[in-house]
């Protein structure tokens, strides 16, 4: 990536990171929210996080390419930090195991 | 927080591969601070997309953060503006977890929550570095770096508390994705795939009347 490409990208989502972050904490602040707009805040952790782990796990390219592998390998490589995710809540555990079972699952097949 | 040292490393090496100097994740790093971004950029250069659709894919990823700072905002009654400031700027995926659950239990501050925030990000700074120097020195195949991100995500996800109102948005938020990027939409998926999650939840809980896992106690 070039030092000018870099820039255009950078400070273009900077600003708008930055936007998005800080706006909304000083037009709503201490204000009481209605009952049902906390209530739709309260879903977004698990509606956002599920969304983000789908958007990574599935992608048509790969589905419709016909290599099975390259899309199952990283499903249950997720099947496997679920469950470690489940047990331990920790987040550098869920990484080391998320990222050890898809090298295994993605370059042990090669080697045997 | 050794979860940002795990996951920062991977980035780090990521943005090294897309040919950035170790400087300009440092600022990244500084300046911008998103896990996700951070992942998105050197991913969709490296896969030849222009620069106008990374800006706008990372950018429309990054309203989540929107809801973030409206959710922690009625906490930040009666704090100053400056602080306010720092502390909605400093917020992220992970910390937003943490310092939420702390306020909804109680007898936890902005200031606390700040250092959390602060905390956190010297972590991903140095990590960032880090994977940045080892990413020019050795090649790492990238699919692995960016898998540390979606299993990040798994654990967040993990975390949530288990209800059946959060069931409905976890299924309509992947079904959302899927959808999407079934018919093209790859960039706006996840603001699209939350925003049906949510929706979904919501409707769910108000038609079974009101179970006490919606009724959060805010405010009181």
């Amino acid at each position: 990536m070039s030092v000018n490409d870099f820039f255009i990208v950078f400070v273009a989502v900077a600003i708008t990171m930055l936007a998005c972050r800080v706006l909304p904490v000083f037009l709503l602040k201490g204000r009481q929210l209605p009952e049902t707009v906390v209530r739709a805040l309260n879903f977004i952790p698990p509606a956002a996080f599920a969304a983000l782990v789908a958007n990574d796990l599935f992608d048509p390219a790969k589905v419709t390419s016909g290599d099975v592998w390259s899309w199952l390998a990283p499903l249950i490589a997720a099947a496997f930090v679920v469950i470690v995710g489940a047990k331990t809540k920790s987040m550098a555990w869920c990484i080391v195991v998320g990222v050890g079972s898809l090298a295994v699952l993605t370059y042990g097949p090669v080697l045997l | 927080m050794a979860g940002y040292v795990v996951l920062g490393l991977p980035c780090g090496i990521l943005c090294a591969a897309a040919g950035m100097d170790w400087w300009m994740t440092a600022v990244m790093s500084i300046l911008f601070y998103s896990g996700a971004g951070q992942y998105m950029i050197p991913n969709m250069y490296l896969a030849g997309n222009p620069l106008s659709a990374i800006i706008l894919s990372v950018t429309l990823v990054n309203t989540r953060q929107m809801l973030y700072g409206a959710s922690l905002s009625q906490f930040c009654g009666n704090v100053s503006k400056r602080l306010s400031f720092i502390f909605g700027a400093t917020v992220t995926d992970e910390s937003f977890g943490v310092n939420l659950a702390r306020f909804i239990n109680g007898g936890w501050t902005v200031r606390a929550a700040l250092f959390v925030n602060l905390f956190s990000q010297s972590a991903w700074i140095l990590s960032n570095i880090a994977g940045a120097l080892i990413g020019a020195a050795v090649s790492l195949p990238t699919a692995l770096a960016s898998f540390a991100m979606t299993s990040l995500f798994i654990c967040l996800l993990c975390m949530q508390k288990v209800s059946k109102a959060n069931a409905v948005a976890v299924v309509g938020a992947i079904l959302g994705v899927i959808l999407c990027k079934c018919v093209g939409l790859s960039g706006p998926a996840i603001l699209i795939g939350a925003l049906v999650g949510v929706g979904c939840a919501l409707l769910f809980s108000l038609k079974t009347g009101g179970s006490d896992d919606s009724a959060i106690k805010v405010g009181d």
